[in-house]
């Protein structure tokens, strides 16, 4: 009898996908050569929650992209589509209903088809989180931020205009969500 | 997305995470992750399915309330499917013939050129 069997373990790969290795060796066997740097941090900051989420104006950040007719396919299931992306920040108003869509970045296009918006834009369940009490509001914008190879224009420019904007909300917390 | 959380955090904005890539997100640092353990495109619950949806928010909720210190990820017990073989899938080298990888070389090569002339002109969403 396997050890996994006999010890109840889960199958070798049943473990999260690990991204970096696959990525990195993905783009070797295309025939790139440097790999990508990741961003990565030996410190990492930490604000502590000044008040209850019920009293608190939730903010809202995505790398989902307004769809836009003229940009090509961005359909449940569309092949990745450059044409659909965005390099600077954008807002929505957080009141109205929002077509926001992921063709433009590397989703599982295998297993996965982006019919459901709501999978990854939670914009309607925040409201529903609000309308409930277990958030106080949610901040009256939500931000688009640019999913960018440049870790310089996300950390000169993206990053410092999405805290502008978040403050300009007076959101007291953020829920970002990395599609 | 992970930069601009440490950048908001920095600034002494509290924010949480929610993803499907438990390997990037944890190597740049970040404050509060909650990682759901599908397939990448999903990271607000599964498609479809209000009752993984909501279960999804309310858990990052959870975190941004009470993780004790940065670099708290969550792990959310949904499961994708019971056979873990989707995770053998994505980019995975080994799986695709010559011919594929072929394609999917000039298919980058090509998407890398629309980005470029994306970028070259600048642009307001909304």
């Amino acid at each position: 009898m396997a050890e996994e069997e006999e010890f109840g373990f889960a199958p070798e790969h049943d473990a999260p996908i690990p991204y970096l290795e696959r990525i990195r060796v993905y783009y070797q066997a295309l025939g790139y050569g440097a790999p990508y740097h990741w961003a990565h941090y030996a410190d990492v900051p930490f604000a502590p929650l000044r008040k209850p989420p019920a009293d608190s104006r939730i903010g809202l950040v995505t790398t989902a992209a307004p769809w836009r007719p003229d940009k090509g396919d961005q359909g449940p299931g569309a092949p990745y589509n450059a044409a659909a992306k965005f390099y600077t920040v954008y807002s929505g108003d957080s009141a109205v209903e929002h077509d926001l869509r992921i063709a433009h970045v590397g989703y599982d296009r295998t297993h996965t088809t982006a019919e459901d918006g709501n999978a990854w834009f939670p914009l309607p369940a925040l409201r529903r989180l609000a309308a409930a009490g277990r958030i106080g509001e949610v901040a009256p914008r939500f931000h688009g931020a640019p999913t960018n190879r440049s870790h310089r224009a996300t950390i000169d420019r993206d990053c410092p205009e999405l805290l502008a904007r978040v403050r300009e909300d007076k959101a007291d917390a953020v829920i970002l969500v990395a599609v | 997305m992970s930069l601009a959380a440490r950048h908001l955090e920095a600034n002494g904005i509290p924010t949480v995470i929610m993803g499907c890539a438990k390997d990037i997100v944890e190597y740049c640092g970040v404050p509060r992750f909650l990682f759901s353990d599908f397939p990448l495109g999903n990271p607000t619950g599964r498609p479809h399915d209000p009752q993984s949806q909501a279960f999804t928010v309310e858990l990052a909720l959870r975190v941004l309330e009470s993780a004790p210190r940065p670099r708290t990820t969550v792990q959310s017990p949904l499961r994708w499917s019971e056979d873990p073989a989707w995770k053998l899938d994505f980019s995975n080298i080994a799986r695709l013939s010559p011919e594929e990888i072929a394609r999917r070389r000039a298919e980058f090569d090509r998407q890398k050129e629309i980005a470029k002339t994306v970028r070259a002109k600048p642009q307001a969403a909304q």
